[in-house]
């Protein structure tokens, strides 16, 4: 084995692969960076440029594109609250106010040693458990994943902020705008227009709750405070900081790993799940969503850390976990290799240098990261009156070529009053975000599982996975009906106190 | 001020979910005449999420009421009269309203560029602050124009050119 290692590492260590390697990530980062421009785009269109180069070479420039691109989207999400992937989407929550703060270039630089560390024990575990994740990986049915999704779903109660009611309808609101479109089986639901039955994208409807209200905000309020451009504080991250993350990035990685692993999850549930855990478990827990570094961290290393983990499936299995994995399965059969078990007995060598070549990636993603948002954080620097408006345009030509589609441009805009108006009536947008997003797993989940088995309700308890994501959402519904309880309670008693 | 607000957010959830539950799943949500299997029908989810949502929303009431209550006992001023009281907050929302209609449904007319500098440019008149009045203009025509550039040639995104302008922004760049 060692013997294979040490050969693929020479046939890695070239000048052409390293090029294709820093080219992919540098490329990747931008191109997250611009709202509406997502990896998967980035990997589909590279993927005639490999047709010309050697196997391996080709699947790491692949690879180096989609991991930048996860990175990548976490800078607009920071500096101009506009995810530029939907995983990046959790990052929003924390990153904006830190840079309304005059902290951009702070979250910045945890956002990229976050992505960096979960990058790379995203690839170590790629190298090692490959095999024994993709078992695991195979266990995990519609059942399993509903069970899974409905503890993701609790996270609604701990980012509701103020009001859980509010809360509530907000995931509600989030959960019904999933459902416009074609179902699993072929209905239309909602279909009021012919564009309508393709469903809403995620990215126009993400980009428009996010980053729209404020420039409709500036524009009836016209406050005062939003003609200048942010403050840019001290950016360092110290390491006081970076020892009080450390335990959300090795969460966040290890939790990036699992969930990256089981085909059909991706980064941005791993970034929710992660953001969710972080909260849950930290002592700075009710700061998080006002400009909080863990929560950063947290979504960051998940984002990143199932990057290396999408490959598992794909590698060991064959089975595509996403869309830029199957462009990916494409590259490989082009080049004449079929993922899967027998490519661990036929291309070993390949094999191997792959690996050892991801594990370089990260080190190009630290070095492509620190210039590219040091670049980046002088969008800081321009005033507000001439940034919002100009970010607007930016989304509307981004969205516009997702699908060359103006009802996508036309769902932006409806988002952004629909977010303005959240916004007036205090109901928080972070749930509707995570509803959104997960509603479509939940459900079609859920009824696959029921049509398999035959409507028996004891299909979601058939397994321990089930039973432990079952056990782990109970838990949190009572402890968070608790919290809600005493909250209710100490408000009464503080209001009966005053008016004695 | 925020229990003004729950109140106002509990009754339009109300009567959001009310509309979805009561007229809009029975018309827009088909329901097949044979299921295979055992499959939930297509109504089931929505129906449910919009159930959450309607008692939620009356929740919300019930909970802002004696808030409410208590809040004009103290003469705070609502919601209501406060957004009645400011007519130009009004104003310059529809205003916002008519600009983004307007680019929807002028941009298939005008061509995307165009349409864009127009919409940039009305954005920056908008915002009220002319401090910089030479980067609001020299921005509204080259940022829209270099996004362009940068989105045809690097996704060929094929951007509509307008019915009613006979000539096109390729044209002119490739001149």
């Amino acid at each position: 084995m060692w013997n294979e290692l040490l050969y693929a590492f020479e046939a890695v260590a070239t000048l052409p692969n390293f090029l294709a390697m820093f080219a992919g990530i540098w490329a990747g980062v931008i191109i997250g960076a611009i709202p509406g421009m997502t990896g998967t785009m980035a990997v589909t269109l590279a993927l005639p440029f490999t047709f010309y180069l050697p196997p391996v070479t080709s699947i790491l420039l692949l690879v180096a594109l989609y991991k930048g691109s996860t990175y990548g989207g976490s800078i607009s999400a920071i500096l101009i609250k506009t995810p530029g992937t939907a995983s990046a989407a959790c990052t929003v929550l924390d990153g904006y106010p830190l840079a309304r703060a005059g902290k951009g270039g702070k979250a910045l630089n945890i956002a990229l040693v976050s992505s960096c560390i979960g990058d790379f024990i995203s690839n170590i575990s790629l190298f090692f458990l490959a095999i024994p994740l993709a078992t695991f990986a195979l266990r995990v049915g519609p059942p399993e994943f509903f069970m899974l999704m409905a503890f993701s779903l609790t996270i609604v109660a701990s980012i509701s902020g103020r009001s859980l009611v509010l809360g509530i309808i907000s995931a509600c609101l989030g959960l019904l705008l999933a459902t416009v479109g074609e179902d699993i089986y072929g209905s239309y639901r909602f279909a009021l227009s012919e564009d309508m039955k393709s469903g809403l994208g995620m990215v126009p409807v993400l980009i428009g709750l996010f980053a729209l209200p404020e420039l409709i905000k500036m524009v009836v309020f016209r406050p005062e405070e939003n003609n200048d451009a942010m403050k840019l504080g001290d950016n360092r991250l110290t390491l006081a900081e970076f020892r009080g993350s450390i335990k959300s990035i090795f969460r966040g990685s290890i939790i990036g790993v699992i969930l990256g692993a089981i085909p059909g999850i991706g980064p941005s549930t791993a970034a929710f799940f992660s953001y969710s855990e972080a909260r849950r478990t930290s002592k700075n827990g009710d700061k998080f969503g006002e400009g909080e570094l863990e929560g950063i961290a947290a979504s960051e290393s998940a984002n990143n850390g199932s990057c290396g983990a999408t490959m598992i499936p794909l590698l060991a299995l064959g089975v595509p976990g996403d869309v830029i994995t199957g462009v990916m399965l494409g590259a490989f059969m082009i080049h004449g290799l079929t993922p899967g078990p027998l490519l661990f007995q036929n291309n070993l060598g390949d094999v191997y240098a792959l690996f050892i070549g991801i594990l370089f990636s990260s080190v190009f993603l630290f070095i492509a990261g620190k210039a590219t948002a040091g670049a980046f954080t002088k969008i800081s620097r321009i005033p507000q009156t001439l940034l919002l408006p100009c970010i607007l345009i930016l989304c509307v030509y981004g969205i516009y070529s997702i699908g060359a589609s103006p009802f996508d441009v036309t769902v932006l805009l409806v988002m952004g009053v629909v977010g303005f108006a959240m916004m007036l009536l205090n109901i928080p947008a972070a749930p509707f975000l995570i509803a959104f997003i997960l509603g479509p797993m939940f459900e079609d989940n859920m009824r696959r599982s029921l049509a398999i088995s035959r409507g028996d309700l004891g299909v979601f308890f058939q397994s321990w996975i089930s039973w432990g994501f079952f056990a782990l959402t109970v838990l949190f519904v009572i402890l968070t009906i608790r919290r809600e309880w005493k909250k209710w309670r100490n408000n009464r008693n503080a209001d009966s106190a005053s008016a004695n | 001020m925020n229990q003004n607000r729950d109140f106002y957010a509990g009754l339009v959830a109300t009567v959001f979910f009310a509309v979805i539950l009561f007229v809009l799943i029975p018309i827009y949500v088909k329901v097949p005449s044979f299921i295979p299997g055992f499959a939930p029908p297509p109504d089931m989810w929505p129906r449910v999420v919009a159930v959450i949502g309607l008692v939620m929303g009356v929740l919300a009431l019930v909970l802002a009421f004696p808030k409410m209550r208590e809040a004009s006992r103290n003469q705070v001023e609502g919601l209501g009269s406060r957004v009645l009281g400011n007519k130009t907050h009004i104003q310059r929302f529809v205003g916002v309203l008519i600009v983004f209609a307007a680019f929807v449904y002028g941009m298939p007319l005008i061509g995307f560029v165009p349409a864009t500098v127009l919409l940039l440019g009305v954005l920056f008149i908008m915002t009220g602050n002319f401090e910089r009045k030479f980067w609001m203009i020299g921005l509204s025509i080259i940022f829209p124009v270099l996004l362009y550039l940068l989105f045809t040639k690097v996704t060929h995104t094929p951007f509509p050119e307008g019915k009613l302008l006979s000539f096109s922004l390729s044209d002119l760049v490739t001149l």
